[in-house]
């Protein structure tokens, strides 16, 4: 029996760890998919962006150094040894809302009332905008991260059940589930909750009831500047800051589909099952189909959920008048 | 009757009896790029009055509402509120000055409950900021419970407490028209601006909403403008009708003068302009 076998459960548990990788970023999308109905593909490049905002500052880079050089036929690339770890990903941050306010200012501000589709096509040029903006800053080269979070296997999990699991990935968990905690109590505990779902729904309206539209869309697109720095950091953490990482959003696209474009929860439970389900398919049947099904195992699982059950598991039910 | 009494966060009254001046457009204009929308539009709007915008399709009767309420701005002519003339403002910050609002085409958040719809129409009665409540919901929970019975008289008032926690999504259009009356409501208006109200309806609910309008207007004195174009409904809610055509003003009076106005009979009936 495979229940018994502790190498299956080393796979779940890898599965689990690595789902809650994927959850990180779905959640920077529901957040935003929340609060404006604005379907973010930016997301994956918002977390690039910080991850390599964050190396900048903790290495001592100089911003655009290249580009300067380049003009003036100057020499510059470091400012000084960098700064320590914790002040780096405060100045990042600042970086990041900073961010946000650009892009309520000069992207969003001119598409009030327009249509979801419209407003997902500026996100698609915001994201190379911002790819494009990190690449002349830092530089493209692949970069290590180093945060300080324990890395390597877990000695005592090893000692007590005999599984392979990496700190790293536990380390996720754990800021993982801070974070959703915080963000629930955020969004759906406080009267705040309203005004974003009000938003979300009818932008003319929610002026006409007195809400300050930029003000809400800067606090919504800081926090996902937030939650995208902490998937940065995870990520750059685990396999080096560099511009694949941009391509993870595709892989948030079935963890939504499975848990729903507006549920917080649904965005945790979809990346779990998701993790999981690619470890245990790939190490069971992926023998019997030649291999790589994590290629696409997530994308074919998104699509049977679309067939039977096209909200997600938490999503809102659709409700559609002829 | 008194359905529900002011709350003690209304907007303050500045000492405008009524019948005295509430709003004034001075010689408005307005255009979208070539096209001429408003042009040279004046009128004003007493407070405790029913003052109706008629005018044929495309008179920009909705135009005008829409620089009242700060969704468009005239590039020429000046509002007056209150007394105090107006620079450009931003739709939310005349909503806080205390002027509501209904679309023509209803813009309702479809998700939400009757309730919520209704909550969100407290927005600028709220005295603790969003950010604050988001970090501190203590206060914010009482202050909560106090606009819930505010939004429940409403929700009395105009008779749907059977669809308070229906998604407005699903309701008929003319139970949406309502709660969108009901939203307009919530933040105490001195102002209160219905674009076609009834627009849609058949007669029973269009009888219905009539009396809803006067009833805010008497009972609340509520100071009402709204655009309609059923013209019985109009000779019988409005104190004074404004007419436009093309975009300019071609009669303002009681409904009667305008009824007996020469151009305005023109404007309707069409004739060859020459």
């Amino acid at each position: 029996m495979f229940i018994v076998d502790p190498f299956f459960w080393e796979v779940v548990i890898s599965g689990l760890l690595a789902g809650v990788m994927y959850s990180l970023v779905a959640l920077g999308f529901v957040l935003i998919f929340k609060a404006s109905g604005i379907f973010n593909f930016a997301q994956g490049v918002l977390a690039l962006f910080a991850a390599l905002t964050l190396v900048g500052f903790q290495t001592g880079q100089v911003p655009f150094a290249h580009l300067v050089n380049t003009i003036f036929g100057t020499n510059i690339h470091h400012w000084g040894d960098g700064l320590h770890t914790l002040i780096a990903i405060g100045f990042t941050l600042v970086v990041m809302i900073g961010l946000a306010w650009v892009i309520v200012r000069v992207v969003l501000k001119n598409l009030v009332n327009q249509e979801g589709i419209i407003l997902f096509m500026a996100t698609i040029g915001l994201a190379y905008v911002l790819e494009g903006l990190g690449d002349v800053m830092w530089g493209a080269d692949v970069k290590p991260l180093d945060v300080g979070l324990p890395s390597g296997p877990s000695d005592t999990v090893i000692d007590m059940t005999g599984m392979f699991v990496e700190k790293l990935e536990i380390s996720a968990a754990v800021v993982a589930i801070i974070l959703v905690v915080a963000l629930t109590i955020f969004s759906q505990y406080t009267k705040m909750g309203r005004a974003l779902r009000a938003v979300a729904d009818d932008h003319q309206a929610a002026l006409s009831v007195g809400i300050a539209l930029e003000t809400i869309w800067w606090i919504v697109w800081s926090v996902a500047g937030l939650v995208a720095l902490v998937a940065g950091i995870m990520w750059g953490a685990k396999s080096g800051v560099q511009f694949s990482l941009s391509l993870i959003a595709l892989k948030a696209l079935p963890v939504l589909m499975l848990g729903g474009f507006t549920s917080i929860p649904g965005a945790i439970i979809g990346g779990l099952i998701i993790g999981v389900g690619e470890k245990v398919f790939e190490i069971y049947f992926g023998p019997l189909l030649g291999g790589a099904t994590e290629n696409w195992f997530a994308y074919m699982l998104a699509m049977v959920f679309l067939l039977f059950r096209p909200q997600g598991l938490f999503g809102e039910k659709i409700i559609e008048r002829v | 009757m008194n359905a529900f009494v002011r709350s003690d966060q209304a907007a303050p009254e500045d000492g405008i009896k009524a019948g005295e001046v509430m709003l004034r457009v001075e010689n408005v204009s307005l255009a979208f790029g070539g096209v001429r929308a408003i042009t040279d539009v004046s009128f004003d709007i007493l407070k405790g009055e029913i003052r109706a915008i008629i005018g044929p399709n495309g008179a920009g009767k909705t135009s005008m509402l829409n620089v009242i309420n700060g969704f468009y701005h005239p590039q020429e002519g000046e509002i007056w509120f209150r007394g105090v003339k107006r620079s450009n403002m931003k739709p939310h910050q005349i909503a806080h000055q205390g002027i509501a609002r209904t679309f023509q085409n209803i813009a309702l958040f479809k998700g939400m409950s009757t309730l919520d719809n209704i909550m969100t129409g407290r927005l600028t009665m709220m005295r603790r900021n969003m950010l604050w409540q988001a970090l501190w919901t203590g206060p914010a929970e009482a202050e909560e419970i106090r606009h819930r019975e505010f939004v429940e008289r409403i929700i009395d008032f105009l008779e749907i407490q059977h669809i308070r926690k229906m998604p407005v999504g699903r309701l008929p259009y003319g139970l949406q028209k309502r709660v969108e009356l009901g939203r307009a409501l919530a933040a105490e208006p001195q102002l209160l601006l219905l674009d076609e109200p009834m627009a849609g309806m058949n007669l029973e609910e269009k009888e219905d909403m009539s009396r809803f309008i006067l009833d805010v207007n008497s009972q609340f004195g509520t100071t009402i403008a709204l655009i309609e174009h059923d013209m019985s409904v109009v000779m019988d809610l409005s104190d004074r009708v404004v007419v436009l055509d093309y975009g300019k003003k071609i009669g303002d009076g009681t409904p009667d003068e305008v009824c007996r106005d020469q151009t305005v009979i023109d404007a309707y009936l069409g004739v060859s302009h020459d």
